[in-house]
C-alpha cells in the first residue's frame, strides 16, 4: 500500500489560489465520494482550513502517479479551474513524508501561529466527515488515529502552545503570573472598543469574576457591559473603581493620560498595596508610563506586549525543535504498526510455500509417471496448481479479511500455523 | 549509620536530579519519580536517625555531623509541607540539591568518639533537644522564605522589565510565592521564639544565665528582631512585596551566619 498526500498551504500557496481550492463541509464529502472509487484511490480525507488544502489518499503499491495524477485533477474540480492555476503551488508527499506531513499539521507544527490549538480540531472535522461518507478504511483510520496521538504528545511533552501569542490570551496568562488564579478577579476596561471586549471575554473565561465597564459615552459601556454580563460604571468616578479593580484593560481614543500617577497611587493605597495588572492598548497611550514605576503595580503597554509575544513565539520556535523529534520517533513506529498489518507478503509467502510443496511432490514422484511429452508435462503442473489455489481460495479471503477488520492477532496466528516470517 | 546514609544520598540525589530536570522539561513523570525518590530517602532517613540515637543514646542533635543530617530532614519535611500546600514543585530545585550536599558532607565527615559524655550530658534534660529541634526547624522555614523571596524577586524584576527568561514561566506565580513567604516566615519566628525560649531555660536551670552574649546568642536574637520586623511589616500591608522579599533574603543570611559564622568566632555555643 502507498500513502499520498497533495496539497497547499499557507507557505505553498497565496490567499487567492487557497480559497478557490478550499472544501466546504458538503463539498468534502461529495468530492471524496467521487474521489475515492475502491480500486486506484482506496482511501481518502480531506482538509480544508482557511490555511490549507490537503488530499490524503491510501492506493495501491504501484499506483502511486496514477493516484496523484488523479487527486491533482480532482482539485480542478472537473476543469473549472485550470491546472496552471494550482499546479505549481502543490506540493505531494508520499509514504513516510506523507505520514510526517499529516503528523506535522495534526501536532500544529505546519500552522502559521505554531502550536495554534484550532488545527487539531479541523483535522478531527475532517476526519469525521470521511468518516461519515466512509471513504477512510483500515490505513487511514489508523494514520489518523495516530496522528492525534502525536498532537497529544506534542502538546504534553513540549511547551509548543504554553505562551500566549496573542495580545487578548496575553492578558490572561500575565494575569495568572501575577495572581495565583484569575477566580474572583476584578478586571476593569476603560473604553468599550473591540479590542478590550475580546481581551474581556478571555479573562471571563478564564474565571475573572466581576467585569467593569467605563466608557466616556454611556451607551457603549452599557451595550457592551449587557453582552458581557458586567456592571457599567460612570467614567467620572473612575479613580473610586480603579482601587477595585484588579485588572485594568484601556483602550480609550482619548489624546491623554486617562490614568495618572497620583490616581494609581491613591488606588494602592486603597487596595492596601495588593498588586494591580493594568493594561494599555490605546495608542497614544492612555496611561502615564509612570505608573509603572509604582511598586506593585505592573504596566504593559501595546508595545511591551508585542514584544513578550515576539519572544514567546521564538520560543514556541524553539519546543517546535522537540516537537519534531517526537513526530520522529513517532514514523517509525507507525511504520512498524503498519507492516504488522500489512497481510501482501504474508499471503504471498503463504502461496509460495504451498506451491512449493506441490511441485516438490512432483519432482518426488515423477518417475513413478513414466515418460511423458512437454505438453503433458505441463497439463501435471497446472493441474496441480490450480488445486494448490483452489484449496487455499477460501483460507486466503478468510485472511484478507481478518486484515481489514485490523485484527493483528488473529493475522499473527495465521502467520504461525504456517510458520511464515513477518 | 553511614551505609544507611548513603542510600540516603543515593535517593535524594536521583530526587534532586529529577526535580530538575522537571523543572526544565515541565515533564510530570520526571516530578513523580522526584517525588517518590524523596519520600523513599525520606523514609530511610528517618531511620538513619532513630538507629542513631539508639545506637550512641543521645540524642541524634549535637554533633555537625547529626547536625547537617537533622537539617536536610527539617528542609526535606518543610519542602513537603509546601509541596502539599502550594504544589509549588520549583521549591524542590532548590531544595533537594542542597539537602543531597548537606547529606554529602554528613557523611565524610569525621565520625566523632562514640559515647561522648558531654554528648549524653546534654541529653539528660529534655530543654536541649527541644531547643535545638526546634531551631533547625525555624532555619528550614527561614529557606523556604529566602527561595520563595528569590522567586518573587526574579519575577518581579522580569515583569517590570518586561523580558521574560525561560524560568519565568516555570515559577509558581507572585501571589503563591508571596504566600509561602509570609506563612513560612511567620511559621519559623514562632520556631525560633520557642527556640531561643528552651534555650534560655535550659541554660538558666544548668548554670542560672539565661544569656552568655556569645556570638551566637546575638546573631539569633538579630535574626529574630529581623524576621519580626518582617512579618510586622508584611502584617501592616497585606502585601509589600520586593521590600519583604528583600528582607527574607537578607534574614537569610543572618541565619546561615548565626549558623555557621558563630561556631569559627567560638563561645558558649560551641560544642564537640
Amino acid at each position: 500500500m502507498s500513502i499520498v498526500l497533495v496539497g497547499v498551504n499557507h507557505k505553498s500557496a497565496p490567499i487567492e489560489v487557497r480559497e478557490r481550492l478550499a472544501f466546504t463541509e458538503d463539498a468534502c464529502a461529495a468530492g471524496l465520494r467521487s474521489l475515492v472509487d475502491g480500486q486506484i484511490v482506496r482511501e481518502g480525507l480531506i482538509v480544508s482550513t482557511c490555511n490549507r488544502v490537503e488530499v490524503l489518499t491510501e492506493t495501491a503499491d504501484g499506483q502511486l502517479s496514477d493516484t496523484t495524477e488523479r487527486v491533482i485533477e480532482f482539485l480542478s474540480r472537473s476543469d473549472v479551474l485550470p491546472r496552471s492555476f494550482y499546479e505549481a503551488h502543490l506540493y505531494t508527499h508520499t509514504d513516510d513524508q506523507a505520514v510526517r506531513h499529516l503528523f506535522r499539521v495534526t501536532s500544529s507544527l505546519d500552522s502559521m501561529v505554531i502550536g495554534e490549538p484550532q488545527v487539531l480540531g479541523q483535522v478531527r472535522r475532517a476526519y469525521s466527515i470521511a468518516l461519515e461518507t466512509g471513504t477512510t478504511g483500515r490505513v487511514l483510520n489508523r494514520l489518523v488515529h495516530h496522528a492525534f496521538r502525536v498532537a497529544k504528545r506534542v502538546r504534553t511533552e513540549t511547551g509548543i502552545g504554553a505562551n500566549a501569542v496573542s495580545i487578548s490570551y496575553m492578558a490572561v496568562e500575565l494575569g495568572k503570573k501575577i495572581f495565583k488564579t484569575l477566580e474572583g478577579q476584578t478586571a476593569l476596561l476603560i473604553g468599550a472598543g473591540e479590542m478590550a471586549e475580546h481581551s474581556a471575554r478571555h479573562l471571563v473565561n478564564a474565571g475573572v469574576s466581576r467585569v467593569l465597564v467605563a466608557n466616556r459615552t454611556e451607551e457603549p459601556a452599557a451595550r457592551l457591559a449587557n453582552e458581557l454580563g458586567a456592571e457599567a460604571v460612570r467614567f467620572d468616578q473612575l479613580s473610586d473603581y480603579l482601587a477595585e479593580a484588579d485588572i485594568i484593560i484601556c483602550s480609550t481614543a482619548a489624546d491623554h493620560y486617562v490614568i495618572t500617577e497620583p490616581m494609581a497611587r491613591e488606588a494602592l493605597n486603597k487596595r492596601r498595596n495588593r498588586p494591580s495588572f493594568f493594561i494599555d492598548i490605546s495608542v497614544p497611550r492612555n496611561i502615564d508610563p509612570a505608573v509603572g514605576k509604582i511598586r506593585n503595580v505592573f504596566v504593559f503597554d501595546i508595545d511591551d506586549l508585542e514584544s513578550v509575544i515576539s519572544s514567546n513565539i521564538r520560543e514556541r520556535e524553539r519546543e517546535a525543535e522537540r516537537a519534531e523529534l517526537i513526530v520522529n520517533s513517532e514514523i517509525m513506529q507507525f511504520q512498524q504498526a503498519l507492516r504488522a498489518l500489512d497481510i501482501g507478503p504474508t499471503i504471498g509467502a503463504l502461496r509460495q510455500k504451498l506451491q512449493d510443496m506441490a511441485r516438490l511432490e512432483l519432482t518426488n514422484q515423477r518417475k513413478r509417471l513414466g515418460p511423458l511429452t512437454p505438453e503433458q508435462e505441463r497439463a501435471v503442473e497446472a493441474l496441480l496448481m490450480s488445486t494448490v489455489n483452489k484449496i487455499s481460495h477460501p483460507l486466503l479471503s478468510h485472511m484478507r479479511r481478518s486484515y481489514d477488520a485490523s485484527d493483528a492477532e488473529t493475522i499473527q496466528a495465521w502467520r504461525d500455523i504456517f510458520g511464515l516470517e513477518e | 549509620m553511614r551505609s544507611l546514609l548513603l542510600g540516603v544520598l543515593a535517593a535524594y540525589v536521583v530526587a534532586a536530579i529529577h526535580a530538575v530536570l522537571a523543572f526544565i522539561n515541565k515533564r510530570r513523570a520526571l516530578q513523580r519519580v522526584s517525588e517518590w525518590a524523596m519520600l523513599t530517602g525520606f523514609v530511610l532517613h528517618t531511620a538513619a536517625i532513630v538507629a542513631d540515637w539508639a545506637i550512641y543514646g543521645h540524642y541524634p542533635l549535637f554533633y555537625l555531623r547529626e547536625t547537617l543530617s537533622f537539617l536536610a530532614w527539617t528542609l526535606i519535611a518543610s519542602y513537603a509541607l509546601v509541596l502539599y500546600r502550594y504544589r509549588a514543585r520549583p521549591l524542590g530545585s532548590f531544595t533537594l540539591p542542597l539537602v543531597s550536599v548537606l547529606i554529602f558532607i554528613a557523611i565524610i565527615t569525621r565520625p566523632e568518639p562514640s559515647g561522648s559524655a558531654e554528648a549524653s550530658s546534654m541529653s539528660t534534660t529534655w530543654l536541649f533537644p527541644v531547643h535545638t529541634t526546634l531551631l533547625l526547624f525555624a532555619y528550614a522555614a527561614f529557606f523556604v522564605v529566602f527561595v520563595a523571596s528569590i522567586m518573587y524577586l526574579l519575577q518581579e524584576r522580569e515583569l517590570k522589565l518586561k523580558k521574560f527568561s525561560a524560568i519565568f514561566h516555570r515559577l509558581p506565580s507572585l501571589t503563591i510565592v508571596n504566600e509561602i513567604a509570609t506563612s513560612s516566615a511567620a511559621i519559623g519566628l514562632t520556631l525560633l521564639t520557642v527556640g531561643i525560649a528552651t534555650g534560655m531555660l535550659w541554660s538558666s536551670s544548668r548554670d542560672g544565665r539565661i544569656w552568655h552574649n556569645d556570638p551566637k546568642e546575638i546573631f539569633a536574637a538579630l535574626t529574630w528582631l529581623l524576621y519580626l520586623s518582617l512579618i510586622l511589616y508584611r502584617s501592616t500591608a497585606s502585601w509589600r512585596g520586593r521590600m519583604a522579599a528583600w528582607m527574607g533574603v537578607a534574614g537569610f543570611a543572618l541565619v546561615l551566619f548565626t549558623f555557621f559564622g558563630a561556631r569559627l568566632m567560638g563561645g558558649y555555643h560551641v560544642f564537640g
